[in-house]
């Protein structure tokens, strides 16, 4: 009896450990797969049988990716507007918390309203574009900045992270005579680090993957981001009429389907990089996504 | 007594005042940084709402947002002429197929993986399970329809070149351009990218059942498969039926995985089209691509509304089903 229990754990644990290795491996090979592709000759990749090492290793694909200014400029502009947004989106975003914090500021009940109001409810796309024409951010950079700027759900989870912050730090710089920037610079925000780190992840990531503002509030090609030139060129080579296109090579032995996994790669780099940081901290985001609605 | 009352009353209505106004003036710094959040919203989130007025004018976008109040009302003509679109049909079993099946097949994966995680006893080795499953989540939808390209695709594809390589067929199947293939592939490319990412949440909740309720399940001989059904499950219950909420609130942006928009418009191309074409992406073609503003925000007001009507019966449903929901 004890026996055949044991025997049953026992196929219940390898059925388990099987499905979830298997599960593992489907997550992680794609990713596997890009980066030998954007190692091997391109001309190579089409003959297939590329599976677990690149067989015709080169590094020509980078060497053509950093050599074209459109792929050049492209990244910078996703690094450009990845930074400035984060900071520019962190700053407004703690700085409206910060007097949302307050547990005594008068109409408070009106201000939390309008907030989850805008959280639960939105024009939708089509008026959301005549108002961003009507201010003249269509086709300028700060198009991908201004408009991200303060996130509903963002603030709510800084105002709750404020509010845990000891009263007695405030009150006794008060009494030093500090103004409530001073108080916010230097008292507040040194110590928020955790939220203000989680909120940066998240607002960068958001930034960095962002394609849809390229595609339809940009129209100068000096403003394309990494996001965007990644989609045209897979748009490209997806699309029926044009098959023959990903045979098309951009130099010697470099195809454009080559080129196209050698920018996921550099798409999905920086996101690895931060990914150690983001696990850090976005299980309490989600706890509190899941609250948001 | 009560005259005493009546003499004072005005007096203290007015210091109340005069200390409403001393406490405003104290606070003042503070009302302008939150003035600054409400400015913002005003101008990104509520002027917007405002917009959806132009669903019931004749609205031309060289009106500006003044055009949005001064252009002349049509009624319900959009609305009448969107139901009458030839494409009408079509877009609308799009939408609701594609959302359905996410529902059906996004739901229960990251149950089924929270469960399955918890079962496992080296925590080594479910931490790593974890961390890769959830690492998709953070890439955008363009890399994720990239991905499948690289292996999808009918000429570059690694799966079709193994396929043919090991002589299960002829000629390169057309998972990306054939109408057969699209719900499955945007279902499945949803479920690999936000599978792990959901799991966060029903694990959470599987770690708050008390341990000493499997204890005393295991003395009383109940296997590892009825410790599942009758401690883990009813132990999640309260999660599930919120994160159910959520997702049917928002079936139709795609639920939990909410990319119906991205997917059906990066996956979508001239000859699937019959079944990737859905009423966001349809709304979103009309309007910037072919100016038709009035027409397409009359298509996506159609669906907030659904979509805000879905989120409150399915919120009092719960509500009464389980005694959980969500407000």
């Amino acid at each position: 009896m004890l026996k055949s229990q044991r025997q049953k754990d026992f196929v219940f644990d390898s059925v388990i450990y099987v499905v979830l290795f298997i599960i593992m491996l489907t997550m992680l090979y794609p990713f596997y797969y890009v980066l030998i592709a954007s190692f091997n000759k391109g001309s190579d990749s089409l003959l297939g049988g590329v599976y677990l090492w690149p067989r015709n290793f080169t590094l020509e694909n980078y060497r053509v990716f950093m050599d074209d200014p459109k792929w050049v400029k492209a990244f910078l502009v996703s690094v450009l507007r990845t930074v400035s947004g984060t900071l520019l989106g962190l700053l407004l975003t703690s700085i409206v918390a910060y007097g949302l914090s307050h547990r005594d500021l008068l109409f408070s009940k009106v201000y939390f309203t309008v907030i989850v109001f805008a959280m639960y409810f939105s024009g939708g796309l089509i008026p959301y574009y005549v108002v961003l024409r009507s201010l003249g951010l269509l086709n300028s950079f700060a198009v991908y900045i201004v408009p991200s700027m303060l996130s509903t759900f963002f603030l709510l989870i800084a105002i709750s992270f404020f509010r845990e912050i000891p009263a007695e730090l405030k009150e006794s710089a008060h009494i030093d005579g500090a103004g409530e920037l001073t108080i916010f610079f230097r008292i507040i925000l040194p110590v928020s680090t955790p939220v203000l780190a989680t909120m940066a992840l998240f607002m960068g990531v958001g930034q960095w993957n962002s394609w849809l503002d390229s595609a339809y509030f940009v129209q100068s090609e000096e403003l394309r981001t990494l996001a965007f030139r990644m989609m045209e060129v897979i748009n490209k080579s997806n699309s029926p009429m044009d098959s023959l296109a990903v045979a098309n090579s951009v130099s010697a032995g470099v195809t454009s389907f080559s080129l196209q996994v050698t920018s996921m790669v550099v798409s999905i780099v920086p996101i690895i990089c931060v990914y150690p940081f983001l696990q850090k901290y976005f299980v309490h985001g989600i706890m509190l996504g899941s609250v948001k609605g | 007594m009560e005259l005493q009352t009546q003499v004072r009353s005005p007096g203290t209505g007015g210091s109340r005042q005069s200390s409403l106004w001393k406490r405003f003036k104290k606070q003042k710094i503070l009302h302008l940084f939150v003035g600054l959040g409400m400015i913002y919203l005003l101008i990104f989130a509520y002027t917007p709402m405002f917009g959806i007025l132009m669903a019931f004018k004749d609205y031309s976008i060289s009106g500006g947002i003044k055009g949005i109040f001064t252009s002349d009302w049509v009624g319900l003509r959009y609305f009448d002429e969107f139901v009458h679109d030839y494409q009408f049909g079509k877009l609308v079993r799009n939408t609701l197929v594609l959302s359905l099946l996410k529902v059906i097949f996004a739901f229960p994966a990251p149950i089924l993986l929270a469960i399955m995680l918890n079962e496992v006893k080296h925590m080594a080795f479910k931490r790593l399970v974890q961390t890769i499953s959830y690492l998709p989540h953070f890439i955008s939808w363009v890399v994720v329809v990239g991905v499948s390209y690289a292996f999808l695709s009918a000429d570059v594809g690694v799966v079709n070149k193994a396929l043919m390589a090991m002589g299960f067929t002829d000629e390169p199947l057309a998972f990306l351009t054939s109408p057969n293939y699209f719900w499955g592939l945007a279902v499945g490319s949803a479920v690999w990218k936000e599978m792990g990412w959901w799991t966060i949440i029903f694990l959470a909740a599987i770690s708050g059942i008390s341990p000493s309720l499997y204890e005393a399940a295991e003395i009383d001989g109940a296997g590892r498969l009825a410790r599942i059904r009758y401690i883990t499950l009813p132990g999640m219950k309260g999660t599930i039926v919120v994160v159910l909420v959520l997702t049917i609130g928002s079936i139709l942006g795609g639920g939990l995985v909410g990319s119906n928009f991205e997917q059906a418009y990066l996956l979508g191309n001239s000859i699937n089209n019959p079944t990737s074409e859905i009423v966001q992406t349809y709304a979103f073609r009309v309007g910037l691509s072919d100016g038709r503003f009035s027409y397409a925000a009359a298509i996506d007001l159609i669906q907030s509304v659904i979509s805000v009507a879905l989120i409150f019966s399915s919120n009092y449903i719960a509500k009464r089903v389980s005694g959980s929901s969500l407000f």
